[in-house]
């Protein structure tokens, strides 16, 4: 199946350059789920899918993975271990569920307790959210306000690219992408930005979904993935369309070895990776040095 | 045994905390960037046939800058976290064994308190490293020449023991935070495997010619010794620097080596008793048969 999808790849490239004109010579193709588009599409295109599916998007978290994804986002929220007076941002996190994590985490009775100890954290923490989709901050900012943080200055929410952040150099102690890399068009340039934006030991850590390998589980996921969830979407959300290109797109992303290599280039240190749930998701994390 | 001998043939650098690496308890795998490893580090496991050349001509073009950058020497992440650990330890007075001691320590080092997160078992980590350097000063101390010559075993195995313990000192106010937390199931293999390494070193130290069983049971007995005095510590506030505390150790190190003399002791009696007993049986069992035979004669000449 691989070979097959590098051949299409080759073959449409192949096909674009002869037929196209010298402006577009120079843009590449990417994929969008297992179709080909060309790269400024795609980024209109995963708009469009995130603008669709945003006010179900938290409901159909829930269906597709059972539940389940509010303990992965727990785990990279412990994995993060987050301490009061970090500047932390969360990329193509716009419905602010691991926002809230972290600053539930920070807030909480305990770390209240033991502030007084630390003298140092002067400064208050302060939690970015960044996301491309402006309908997907508009969810978040809605919730915030209905658990009643709507004025808390901690929560930022600001709209941006994760290919160009609007973040100074070494701002931030803590970088977080859950389920936004793959909906990236340049994997690399969202690595090198996130190196840039993070300081000196701030670590990076990614949720995403990934890769089986466990040979009769990996059928039963791809059937699931394949049958059911697009039916899960046109039932619930009434958009068959934007999950098929999900379940597309966690397809075409990088393995987890392949996205450690990735990571690593971009400069970072220690990288490593856990599965969850057998490699249906994984944890990337990683340190800038 | 072989252990000590293999850090002395490869030095006083060769930190001991680099032979405790245990599995961790998920499994989750690491990467190094090939890019990155000079000439003279080992190969890195890992995915090394990726060309990062792959990428489009900005982000070649970045790289090959970041590459320039890296060729200043950079820090291993372990050595950074080795810096925030010993930074740390300056705030473990103050703050105890834990994560704001590891924050503060960061913080002092110029990195992000981020970095706290990455160590497994937080903690536990700060322990262990605070284990791992002190039995690295006591082997430093022994090689830079301390005088045991004129002591005879018991006195040795005591002076270093007490030496170890000393180190403790600065921290003792927090030291039962320590031991509660060597004491976590999750933990206990560490703490165990660097308990075994001190009393190793020790027996070492003081001209262990063991083999065989003997080995196991006088590391041992040395370590609860030890144990049993470094809680004796936890409590003692005698004056003059822990007086009591070595007044106690000095008995249960003599204990120990009583212990090994009466143990050979009773073994002697028992072979000797039991020759005694033996020999007296048979002679009764003897005396039994002539009685029996010289009877049976008589009866059977009526």
């Amino acid at each position: 199946m691989a070979l097959r999808s590098i051949s299409r790849r080759f073959g449409s490239r192949v096909l674009s350059y002869r037929s196209s004109s010298v402006a577009s010579l120079h843009s590449h193709a990417t994929s969008f789920g297992f179709q080909q588009v060309k790269e400024e599409e795609k980024s209109k295109l995963v708009g469009n899918v995130f603008t669709n599916v945003a006010s179900s998007y938290d409901i159909m978290n829930d269906v597709m993975s059972g539940g389940l994804h509010r303990l992965w986002k727990e785990r990279l929220v412990g994995k993060l271990s987050p301490f009061a007076g970090m500047k932390h941002l969360d990329v193509a996190g716009g419905t602010g569920d691991v926002a809230f994590r972290i600053f539930d985490a920070v807030n909480s009775v305990k770390r209240r307790a033991l502030r007084k100890v630390d003298e140092d954290s002067l400064e208050e923490t302060q939690i970015y959210v960044c996301d491309i989709n402006p309908n997907m901050l508009n969810v978040g900012k809605q919730r915030a306000a209905e658990r009643g943080l709507g004025d808390n200055k901690a929560l930022v929410w600001v709209e941006g690219d994760a290919e160009a952040l609007s973040f100074d150099d070494n701002s931030m102690d803590g970088y977080t992408i859950a389920f936004g890399i793959r909906n990236v068009t340049h994997i690399e340039k969202a690595l090198a930005e996130a190196y840039r934006v993070l300081k000196r030991g701030g670590r990076f850590l990614c949720l995403e979904l990934s890769h089986v390998d466990i040979p009769v589980f990996k059928d039963v996921y791809d059937l699931y993935s394949f049958k059911v969830i697009p039916n899960l979407g046109e039932l619930i959300a009434g958009d068959r369309e934007s999950y098929q290109y999900l379940v597309e797109s966690v397809r075409r992303f990088p393995p987890q070895e392949k996205f450690a290599t990735m990571i690593a280039d971009a400069g970072f240190e220690k990288v490593e990776y856990e599965n969850l749930v057998g490699g249906v998701v994984a944890i990337h994390s990683a340190i800038k040095l | 045994m072989y252990r000590t001998a293999a850090r002395r043939l490869l030095g006083a650098g060769f930190t001991t905390s680099r032979l405790l690496r245990l599995p961790k308890p998920r499994p989750t795998t690491t990467i190094i960037p090939y890019s990155y490893c000079t000439s003279s580090m080992e190969s890195p496991i890992g995915n090394q046939s990726v060309n990062p050349n792959q990428s489009d001509p900005t982000a070649a073009r970045e790289e090959g800058h970041r590459r320039d950058e890296s060729r200043k020497p950079r820090a291993e992440f372990q050595e950074e976290q080795a810096r925030v650990l010993a930074a740390s330890l300056r705030h473990v007075p103050r703050l105890g064994w834990t994560e704001e001691a590891m924050i503060a320590g960061s913080r002092e080092v110029g990195v992000s308190p981020s970095i706290v997160g990455s160590f497994s078992r937080k903690e536990a980590a700060l322990v262990e490293y605070f284990m791992d350097e002190c039995l690295q000063l006591l082997i430093d101390r022994v090689d830079s020449g301390l005088d045991l010559q004129n002591l005879i075993p018991s006195e040795r195995v005591s002076k270093l023991v007490r030496i170890r313990l000393e180190m403790q000192i600065p921290y003792m106010s927090k030291w039962p935070q320590a031991l509660s937390i060597q004491a976590h199931p999750v933990n206990v293999p560490t703490s165990f495997k660097q308990r075994a390494m001190l009393v190793d070193e020790i027996w070492h130290t003081v001209g262990d010619g063991a083999s065989d069983l003997d080995w196991y049971v006088k590391r041992t007995v040395l370590g609860g010794v030890y144990s049993a005095t470094e809680i004796y510590m936890l409590t003692d506030d005698s004056p003059a620097e822990y007086r009591d505390t070595w007044a106690f150790l000095d008995d249960r190190v003599k204990d120990a080596f009583d212990l090994k003399k009466s143990i050979q002791e009773a073994k002697y009696f028992a072979q000797d008793i039991g020759a005694g007993v033996g020999k007296s049986f048979q002679g009764l069992m003897n005396g039994v048969m002539q009685t029996m035979s010289t009877r049976g004669g008589r009866s059977s000449a009526f």
